[in-house]
């Protein structure tokens, strides 16, 4: 969707390198989130669209003040939600025992713990490519589009011309995936887009942008 | 957060962290009370990402390709089966590419959609590279992003910039500096920050590893 987590290119948001800026986490919640948000994906206890697809549903004030953490909590939360494992207003009633001085809850599962991290190690790698429309050295176009779900085409590219670089593998399709379709898979090609194409020319020297994308978000250019 | 905010003056204002803390520790107490989640699992995630997997796993590949040119070669051709050999690998490196830095092609990683990075290597990312300044900015003024790190790169170097939004993930392999001759495997390791391997930096003979 185009939504404000669809930043490239955007002006208005400063500097990169700030006070702050090396850590991973900030706070000890942080970190219990980022685990917790596996669980629930690797114990199959959301309901989908997945996390991304979810956080980028946030509304976008919300998405741009909320730390990244913060948005892994609301997309846990939302999911949970969907699937029915927790019902509204569950949240609030434990916030209200625990800040009241009930101790947490503890509970010991290794098997869950073994699971986690059999599934943290598990490498699924693209599948082959079979039959794709677009060979490497061939130039595409992307298509304009203004999806309303879930997409990995960001709309900086849009209408750009470019050079397919690789031919990476093939993947289901996430725009179907995210939309619970039965999704088409698809080949995925490494695009190069020289920076005139994409930004017109500027006073730095070029640069190039590559980005792995999905046959049907690509069109043979002239 | 809850989308219901009471938008008193019109802003919209962060939620105060304690009170994000509180609704973590909920969300947790209730799958634990359900009886879903374990602690002991939380708890192995977390080490596992705190302790075993960061950027000196990526270091360990970066300086195993400098002194190994099969290696390197191997790499290059399939990073996800290379890195393998060193025993790492899993989610958020199912499919890694590794591009390497030469006298004339500088590679720097970015995520403009949400914040893909390759784990396995290089642990979970810093604060920065999930920013919405880096992630704006990267495609569209590399060297202006790249100056803010202090990497000033001489201009008939393409600037080569990977958006990883989608299934594969990169990692750039830096260029071995100049007078490291005859250093062991360890200590080139100790040079390889990882930001080198982000690409917003380039490795040093003489400084310590960031």
């Amino acid at each position: 969707m185009d939504g404000v987590h669809d930043l490239g290119g955007m002006h208005g948001f400063g500097a990169v390198v700030v006070p702050g800026g090396e850590a991973v986490f900030h706070d000890p919640w942080e970190p219990r989130v980022f685990a917790l948000y596996l669980l629930t994906g690797i114990e199959g206890l959301g309901g989908g669209p997945g996390g991304r697809a979810t956080r980028e549903r946030m509304e976008p004030a919300s998405y741009l003040a909320a730390s990244y953490y913060e948005r892994w909590l609301w997309s846990a939360e939302q999911r949970l939600l969907r699937k029915g494992t927790i019902a509204p207003g569950e949240v609030e009633r434990m916030m209200e025992r625990l800040a009241g001085g009930e101790p947490p809850p503890r509970r010991s599962d290794p098997e869950q713990a073994a699971r986690a991290a059999g599934w943290l190690r598990e490498v699924v790698p693209l599948r082959p490519a079979a039959g794709a429309r677009f060979a490497t050295g061939e130039r595409v176009r992307v298509r304009r589009m203004r999806p309303a779900g879930h997409t990995r085409c960001p709309r900086y590219v849009r209408g750009a011309a470019g050079v397919v670089e690789h031919v990476r593998g093939a993947a289901a399709l996430p725009d179907a995936a995210d939309a619970g379709a039965d999704a088409p898979v698809e080949p995925v090609y490494t695009v190069a887009f020289r920076s005139e194409e994409l930004w017109g020319a500027g006073e730095e020297p070029a640069w190039t942008v590559r980005l792995d994308l999905w046959e049907s978000y690509l069109e043979a250019a002239a | 957060m809850n989308p219901e905010h009471d938008h008193d003056d019109g802003h919209h204002r962060p939620r105060p962290d304690s009170e994000l803390a509180l609704r973590a520790s909920a969300l947790e107490a209730l799958l634990v009370e359900k009886g879903l989640v374990s602690t002991d699992a939380i708890d192995a995630i977390i080490e596992l990402y705190e302790h075993d997997v960061g950027p000196r796993n990526g270091a360990k590949v970066v300086a195993r390709a400098w002194t190994d040119p099969a290696f390197r070669e191997r790499l290059l051709d399939d990073a996800t089966k290379a890195i393998a050999e060193l025993g790492f690998g899993g989610a958020e490196a199912d499919t890694l590419v590794a591009v390497p830095n030469t006298p004339t092609v500088h590679n720097v990683v970015v995520c403009t959609l949400c914040s893909c990075y390759p784990w396995p290597v290089l642990g979970l990312p810093p604060s920065w590279y999930k920013s919405p300044p880096y992630r704006a900015r990267m495609v569209a003024e590399p060297r202006a992003v790249l100056r803010e790190f202090g990497l000033e790169l001489p201009s008939e170097v393409e600037v080569r910039v990977w958006d990883s939004s989608a299934e594969v993930r990169y990692l750039v392999v830096p260029m071995r500096p100049a007078a490291t001759e005859g250093w062991s495997e360890d200590a080139l390791a100790a040079i390889v920050s990882r930001d080198s391997m982000i690409g917003t930096a380039v490795p040093v003979a003489a400084g310590p590893a960031e």
